[in-house]
């Protein structure tokens, strides 16, 4: 059923040796490939089967759930429509991603939309990991949205990555939070040769004692090209941070927009923002344990993206 | 073990280490001192290969090192302790000790801390980032520094950042490697612990080697230098000259 490069693409963006453990649904190609269910954790198709529903019971406790997609047939720009229902009180992991083997000149591309309702006192764990490969040069495209909504003493954790090979990227990632709610957004992406990816984040703290964290690290080699913007708005009393750097490599270019608004008066709203090529101390530092420049070079971006 | 001929850096024509020759002798402990600005970081630089050498030789071990790289230099055996070390993102202190004694063993690893008197294991898992405190960063300089188990180790002002009651520790452990392991030891300080606990003392001016010695007859010297005195100097001999 899964053959070498399914298994190579699963293995890149879930960690995944052969199928996993607890409920899954493996998209292949835009189609179901396998799916299982957990008495805590119900996977659907939604109506007009453009996706699923994944509902999770009030109180699941430590239970992870995997949604890898992958693509290798030429010329498909798949689109999927997937909705999250974590009861309130429970603690899981989902684990998402999409890997695109390439085989030939016509493009390939997957747009999955995301959206999670995250119940009181809730927590998710959301990795996403994203990545390209394949000998054919038709171009690779990958654009994710997250929707993210906190109901009170909700918190999601969210690890978004783009480790390699993906020509074009538009990443769109918005959430609204409730009430003492917490979201940390943690983004990394690497663009080598002339690829292009844009990350738009939108967050607003709605909910009085909400806090919300955002970090962005960018990579950008070859002639690639990232742009960044992040919105933090605050609506109530509440903390929000955004930190976003950028590593510039070669001929790379990168824009990075922070942008704070407090509509309240008791918000506290901050940003540090960075660009710039590694820092001469740092490949002097490794090269003076005996790493050579190239061997420095790779552990720092390696630690950066890690 | 390391030799200085003749050795000049200059920038924009103006010489910052002015023809300085000396010879370092394996397993001593020498300090470098004198007033801010006279080249004392700059010559520490040059012998790890920091900054280029614009003309004269720096020998290791019999061997011309001067076109080496930092990473050829380290190589060989000269460890270095950066004044203001490099914070990273992603990067922990267990990760720079594993670079820096080429094993992520575990055991190994402990036994580091040990050596260096790190008591605390969590530390091992901190990030090298800005969030560490100035003498928690120096701990782990030293630390990487030790773990190359150099041949010269090199440590530039290690006393930065660093509270009164650690002086008097970070020093007998440097003794300690200078004893137990036969570290060639250069540390460029002001500070007056390092000064005793040298073999040698050596005093830079302007860019120039104007003492070499013990602690006791540097003395005169370093309290002339710590005041203002315009006068013209007199003589060879006269310590306003090598201010």
């Amino acid at each position: 059923m899964l053959d070498a490069i399914d298994k190579d693409l699963l293995k890149k963006v879930a960690d995944l040796e052969g199928l996993p453990k607890g409920a899954f649904n493996i998209r292949k190609n835009g189609k179901l490939l396998k799916r299982e269910v957990s008495a805590n954790i119900n996977i659907e198709s939604n109506a007009d089967g453009s996706g699923i529903i994944v509902t999770i019971k009030p109180g699941t406790i430590n239970e992870s759930v995997h949604i890898p997609v992958i693509l290798s047939l030429a010329g498909l720009y798949d689109v999927v429509y997937n909705n999250f229902i974590i009861g309130e009180g429970a603690d899981v992991t989902i684990i998402a991603g999409c890997g695109i083997h390439c085989g030939s000149l016509e493009p390939e591309g997957h747009a999955g939309i995301h959206e999670f309702r995250v119940g009181k006192g809730a927590k998710v764990k959301y990795v996403e990991k994203h990545y390209a490969t394949g000998p054919g040069r038709g171009r690779r495209t990958l654009n994710p949205t997250t929707k993210v909504f906190l109901e009170a003493g909700a918190a999601a954790e969210m690890e978004l990555t783009q480790i390699g090979g993906v020509d074009e990227a538009n990443r769109a990632n918005e959430a609204t939070l409730g009430p003492d709610s917490l979201l940390l957004i943690t983004e990394r992406v690497l663009t080598e040769g002339n690829q292009k990816a844009v990350s738009a984040n939108t967050i607003i703290l709605a909910g009085a004692g909400s806090r919300a964290n955002m970090i962005s690290r960018s990579v950008i080699k070859g002639d690639s090209e990232q742009d960044f913007y992040a919105t933090m708005e605050a609506l109530a009393p509440c903390f929000g941070h955004i930190e976003c750097d950028a590593i510039i490599m070669d001929n790379g270019r990168n824009e990075t927009v922070p942008s704070l608004k407090a509509r309240h008066p008791d918000a506290a709203l901050t940003h540090e923002a960075s660009i710039g090529k590694i820092a001469s101390d740092q490949l002097m530092k490794l090269m003076s344990l005996g790493l050579t420049y190239d061997e420095a070079v790779n552990r720092i971006i390696q630690g950066f993206l890690k | 073990m390391l030799e200085l001929k003749d050795l000049y850096f200059s920038v924009s024509g103006r010489d910052i280490i002015d023809g300085m020759s000396y010879t370092f002798e394996k397993g001593k402990f020498y300090s470098i001192t004198g007033p801010n600005g006279s080249g004392k970081t700059t010559l520490a630089k040059l012998i790890m290969g920091i900054n280029p050498v614009s003309s004269g030789s720096i020998s290791f071990q019999g061997k011309e090192i001067s076109s080496l790289s930092i990473t050829e230099r380290a190589r060989e055996g000269i460890a270095y302790s950066f004044q203001q070390p490099a914070r990273f993102k992603g990067i922990t202190f267990r990760d720079l000790l594993a670079i820096a004694a080429g094993t992520d063993d575990e055991a190994m690893l402990l036994a580091l801390l040990r050596r260096v008197g790190i008591c605390s294991l969590s530390f091992l898992d901190n990030p090298v980032d800005a969030k560490l405190s100035g003498g928690e960063i120096k701990k782990i300089e030293l630390a990487t520094t030790i773990a190359r188990n150099p041949k010269l180790a090199i440590y530039d002002e290690p006393d930065t950042g660093i509270d009164l009651w650690t002086i008097q520790p970070m020093v007998r452990l440097l003794k300690r490697e200078q004893h137990e392991h036969g570290t060639t030891t250069v540390v460029v300080s002001h500070n007056r612990a390092f000064l005793e606990a040298a073999d040698i003392v050596l005093m830079i001016s302007e860019g120039k080697l104007v003492y070499k010695g013990d602690l006791t007859d540097a003395l005169p010297m370093l309290n002339d230098l710590s005041v203002c005195n315009y006068r013209k100097c007199v003589g060879d001999k006269d310590v306003g000259c090598y201010r």
